[in-house]
């Protein structure tokens, strides 16, 4: 009995820890939202932080993109030639890529690269109270390290998501096309026959929120970090981790929103 | 080192993104944008089954539209379909759903109506539909023309049956006798003015192919002929007419037949109902009558026939290979090219045809004599493809083969092992000229699906210095790997 | 100029401000000394608001600022300068942007302005040439005058410093000891010191005040300390083991 209402104490904990969370993450979008529009705009903060969450992760987006590509041509060939359908690869590629896999896998990659980063390096900051400096001098630190990395994260993931999706559908041509022998006319039409402009705008928008999620989490974990260089480690992990969950949560509600 | 600005290259990130989207958009956009502008038309099928939003409209295969909406109403399926600008459809069009092959998904097909009539205006309705094939219809259909065939054959039973019947065919069948041995009398009797008009003609064509070719003056000899076969002939029809005459006034047994009312009539009413019965199959009333006049159930027949066979096809075992051989021959620094047909009607058994393009040619040798002395000359025809037709039995790991080899007769052994991915071959051909046999003994191996790399020594026992190492890959491919292209574009109509 | 009245503050069960009094005055410096750990970088974060108390009051020239909101907040920042104890520089930006930092925030000086003022402040804590060095390509001392640099920069009506010259040569201590005593003459500003330094205290110090037990136990001129009875505080200038500050 004892053991039993312990374990129901610590449920309710853990619920109450999860809700609070969210309702803090939520109160810093919301300051986040109030800063943007507050001049003066810190353009080159926002560049710099748009060339680290964009264009650093070109390389490793085009690389998942591609090979995601591949092996859904492969893999869709071997599922349609069941029902001789071979031809629909071209479009499970670009429908899978621009729909779905584009969005996640592309925003899975930016978390791992730059989620984790603006966690670390706000988590630093804390730490080193760099932070404290901030406000000593009275300059808002959402405004100065929270803003620019949102923006960033917002604008970023939907174009590299773009790249992802462009690099995916190719890498899934090539497999199909060069190595599977699918006709490439073929393809190509049932790509465009398939593919509607709108699975390609509504898997930006899902690119967008999820920049916004993993931007903001990796903020709030390391803007709240404490204890020292561990608590940056733990704060990079679970900043991480939460955001991951959260992109792949929100994904279920998003698609069942919009498609 | 040159180095952009983070602006620069974040600039140049968003440009070449942009640039990405909008390509993506233009060419996934192309119909979209353009359908936008277009009309619509509402279409009410009594079952619009695995017919999606967005599906394809297409008039004789190519994309017209899209379907906007489908909704039912007053039980029925109300589908909306949105038409490109441009296309106009005629009041009598006919909207039809099909699918892509058996499987495939569904679309509207649209028979745009008769030239001429008015056109349907944005909104209106096409009021003509087809119903849509699927097996279950047509297996029904099936069926129940099995039933009308059985129908027919008995109601035939029963005209045939009966006493009346018995008699009228009888007497029918008798008068048919008489008749045709009349017939075979006059002919007879008439036999020599035939022959003497078939002789005429026969001449004459002669005489006039002589005028022809050889410009023969004898004209007024042949119009003499001319004259007397025409003689010959207006003779052969007064004896026709005199026969005729004869029937009319109800002489011999034929004019009796056409004279006796009774039997004419008899004649007359089986005719006539067989005529009801045609009437009727032709009218395309009851299932046989459907069957032949209906386009649509020809079209269906077929259509699934032809689905059907391809399933059946598939799991035959009859395969087809068609296969790439290069080979570089080291010695000589040139390299030999082999395109076969590879047809396998059973597991143990193939065909092969395939034509090689040997850089050295075909040799063709030529005696000439002269002063006595005969000299032999040979001629290589570089240009010249060599051919290949072989018949092959395979005995467990073991093939052996025989037939045209590279143009000459020849037999070759292949030893498969290594779960068929190694191939050991020999083979020997070009014998029975001056010269020693064409040997050759190589190995293939399969690297991946497709691709084969192979190497041997090729003419090893040549007497004209024509032996060489080979190395050298092959493409091969089941014809099943292309299939799908036949399987999932639409049937042709 | 500062007043503190009976702040409490703890960390958990820990109590490092147990009903703290002190005051600062206009134009002075006051340095404060205690035991490691003893909680004086604590209660000069509370002084700019950086900790808020669980009790007490902290009025900066008449304003209680534990109750203030961020923009109030701010403002009254603005008369403030510190410099942290581990400097807190910004490491993803150079020497010179760090110490620009508080300029382009709260100023509109021209770029050109910024540069010389720059200039000028890092040379008055005799540093040049490092503008464009990062924080982590500094020394430890390095990093503690940029760090002061950026903490004059606005020329601020009240300069906190958690111990200005722990890790310096003594060369340097005394370099930095002249620049406090120079600022706080010329500008007439309030400084706020932590230190460790005893000489350094008696040369900077107008008022000196000792923290102990979450108390201030002492608060005179230098020549007053020098001549309490105090254990605590003949231990702590001595620097002897033997005591009541027990080391554990
Ligand atoms: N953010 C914090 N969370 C928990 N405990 C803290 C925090 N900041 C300070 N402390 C605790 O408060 C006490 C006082 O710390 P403080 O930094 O004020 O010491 P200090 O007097 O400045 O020491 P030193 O002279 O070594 O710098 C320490 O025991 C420290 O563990
Ligand atoms: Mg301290």
């Amino acid at each position: 009995m004892n053991r039993f209402s312990g374990a129901l104490d610590r449920l309710g904990r853990a619920v109450l820890a999860a809700v609070e969370e969210m309702g803090k993450i939520i109160l810093l979008f919301v300051s986040v939202l109030a800063w943007m529009f507050r001049p003066p705009f810190k353009l080159r903060n926002i560049f710099k932080q748009m060339e680290f969450v964009g264009v650093k992760s070109i390389f490793v987006v085009v690389l998942t993109g591609t090979f995601t590509g591949m092996v859904m041509a492969l893999q869709g060939y071997h599922g349609f030639r069941m029902f001789s359908a071979e031809s629909l690869v071209g479009g499970t590629v670009a429908l899978g890529m621009t729909r779905e896999l584009g969005p996640v896998l592309t925003s899975l990659m930016v978390t791992a690269r730059a989620g984790s980063a603006m966690a670390a390096e706000l988590g630093t900051m804390r730490v080193t109270e760099q932070i404290d400096a901030l406000y000593v001098m009275a300059a808002n630190p959402v405004k100065h390290l929270i803003v620019p990395r949102v923006i960033a994260g917002v604008l970023m993931v939907p174009l590299l998501t773009v790249v992802s999706d462009f690099t995916g559908i190719l890498g899934g041509y090539f497999v199909g096309v060069h190595i599977l022998g699918i006709n490439s006319g073929i393809f190509i039409k049932n790509i465009t026959r398939l593919v509607e402009l709108n699975d390609i705008y509504n898997g930006l928008v899902k690119a967008a929120c999820f920049g916004l999620i993993l931007s903001l989490i990796g903020c709030y974990k390391g803007f709240n970090t404490y204890g020292g260089a561990e608590g940056v480690g733990r704060a990079t992990t679970e900043a991480v981790v939460l955001a991951s969950i959260s992109i792949l949560i929100s994904d279920y509600f998003l698609t069942a929103i919009m498609f | 080192m040159f180095s952009l600005s983070s602006e620069a290259k974040v600039g140049l990130f968003v440009l070449v993104g942009l640039i990405i989207l909008g390509y993506m958009s233009v060419q996934v956009g192309k119909q979209t944008l353009g359908l936008k502008k277009g009309y619509t038309l509402e279409v009410f099928f009594d079952n619009a089954a695995g017919l999606d939003r967005d599906a394809s409209v297409q008039i004789a295969g190519v994309e017209v539209g899209r379907v906007e909406s489908i909704q039912l109403q007053a039980g029925k399926a109300l589908v909306r379909l949105r038409i490109t600008p441009g296309v106009k459809l005629e009041h009598d069009a006919i909207a039809a759903i099909k699918t892509h092959g058996i499987l495939g998904e569904k679309y509207v097909e649209l028979h745009p109506g008769t030239r001429g009539a008015a056109f349907l205006g944005p909104g209106e309705q096409i009021f003509r539909t087809e119903r849509q094939t699927d097996i279950d219809r047509m297996l029904n259909q099936l069926s129940l023309i099995a039933d009308d065939v059985r129908g027919v054959t008995s109601s035939l039973n029963r005209v045939l049956a009966g006493q009346a019947g018995e008699e009228a065919i009888t007497s029918i069948l008798t008068n048919t006798k008489d008749l045709t041995r009349n017939l075979n009398h006059v002919i007879v009797s008439n036999e020599a003015a035939l022959h003497a008009a078939l002789e005429n003609t026969r001449q004459l064509t002669g005489n006039l192919n002589r005028v022809v070719t050889q410009n023969d003056e004898k004209v007024g000899q042949v119009m003499d002929t001319l004259k007397s076969a025409s003689v010959e002939m207006e003779k052969t029809f007064a004896t026709l007419k005199e026969i005729t005459g004869g029937i009319n006034r109800g002489e011999g047994t034929l004019g009796q037949l056409v004279k006796d009312k009774g039997a004419a009539e008899k004649l007359n009413q089986t005719l006539a109902s067989l005529q009801e019965v045609t009437q009727k199959i032709n009218e395309g009333r009851g299932s046989i009558g459907k069957l032949v006049n209906d386009d649509e159930t020809v079209r269906n027949l077929n259509e699934g026939l032809t689905g059907l066979n391809r399933y059946v096809n598939k799991a035959e075992q009859f395969r087809t290979f068609l296969s790439y051989r290069g080979e570089y021959l080291f010695d000589k620094s040139n390299a030999k090219s082999y395109l076969d047909l590879r047809i396998q009607p059973k597991e143990d058994k193939f065909y092969i045809v395939g034509v090689v393009s040997d850089p050295k040619g075909r040799r063709t040798t030529k005696d000439v004599t002269s002063l006595g002395v005969t000299t032999r000359t040979e001629e290589w025809d570089r240009d010249g493809l060599l051919f290949n037709a072989q018949i092959g039995k395979r005995y467990k790991d073991l093939v052996l083969r025989g037939g045209l080899l590279e143009s000459t007769g020849g037999i070759g052994i292949d030893y498969l092992t290594l779960n068929d991915k190694l191939k050991l071959s020999f083979e020997a051909f070009g014998f029975g000229n001056d010269r020693r046999a064409h040997l050759k003994a190589g190995a293939e191996y399969r690297l991946f699906r497709h691709l084969y790399l192979s190497a041997g020594w090729d003419d090893f026992v040549s007497d004209q210095d024509n032996r060489s190492i080979y190395g050298g890959f092959a493409i091969r491919f089941e014809d099943d790997d292309l299939k799908y292209m036949l399987t999932t574009t639409p049937i042709p109509k | 100029m500062i007043k503190l009245v009976d702040l409490h503050k703890s960390f958990g069960r820990q109590k490092v401000l147990d009903g703290l009094d002190l005051e600062i005055e206009k134009g002075k410096t006051t340095v404060i000394i205690g035991r490691s750990g003893g909680g004086k970088s604590v209660l000069l974060k509370h002084m700019i608001g950086l900790l808020r108390p669980e009790q007490g009051q902290i009025l900066i020239d008449g304003t209680d600022i534990t109750k203030l909101k961020d923009r109030a907040l701010n403002e009254i920042r603005k008369k403030f300068g510190m410099l942290f104890q581990e400097a807190a520089l910004f490491d993803s930006m150079t020497v010179a942007e760090n110490v620009a930092f508080p300029l382009r925030e709260h100023t509109t000086m021209k770029e050109k302005e910024i540069r010389e003022t720059v200039a000028d402040r890092l040379r008055s804590v005799g540093l040049t040439g490092v503008e464009e060095k990062m924080p982590s390509e500094l020394s430890g001392g390095m990093r503690k005058r940029v760090g002061l640099a950026r903490a004059i920069a606005l020329r601020p009506q009240i300069v906190l410093f958690d111990e200005p010259t722990t890790g310096l040569d003594p060369v340097m201590t005394e370099a930095i000891n002249r620049l406090i005593i120079d600022t706080q003459k010329n500008l007439n500003i309030t400084c706020v010191v932590i230190s460790h330094d005893v000489r350094s205290i008696f040369e900077i110090g107008h008022r000196i005040a000792m923290l102990y037990e979450g108390k201030i136990i002492e608060n005179g001129t230098p020549e007053e300390l020098k001549a309490s009875r105090n254990p605590v505080i003949v231990q702590f200038l001595a620097g002897s083991i033997e005591g009541p500050i027990r080391i554990m």
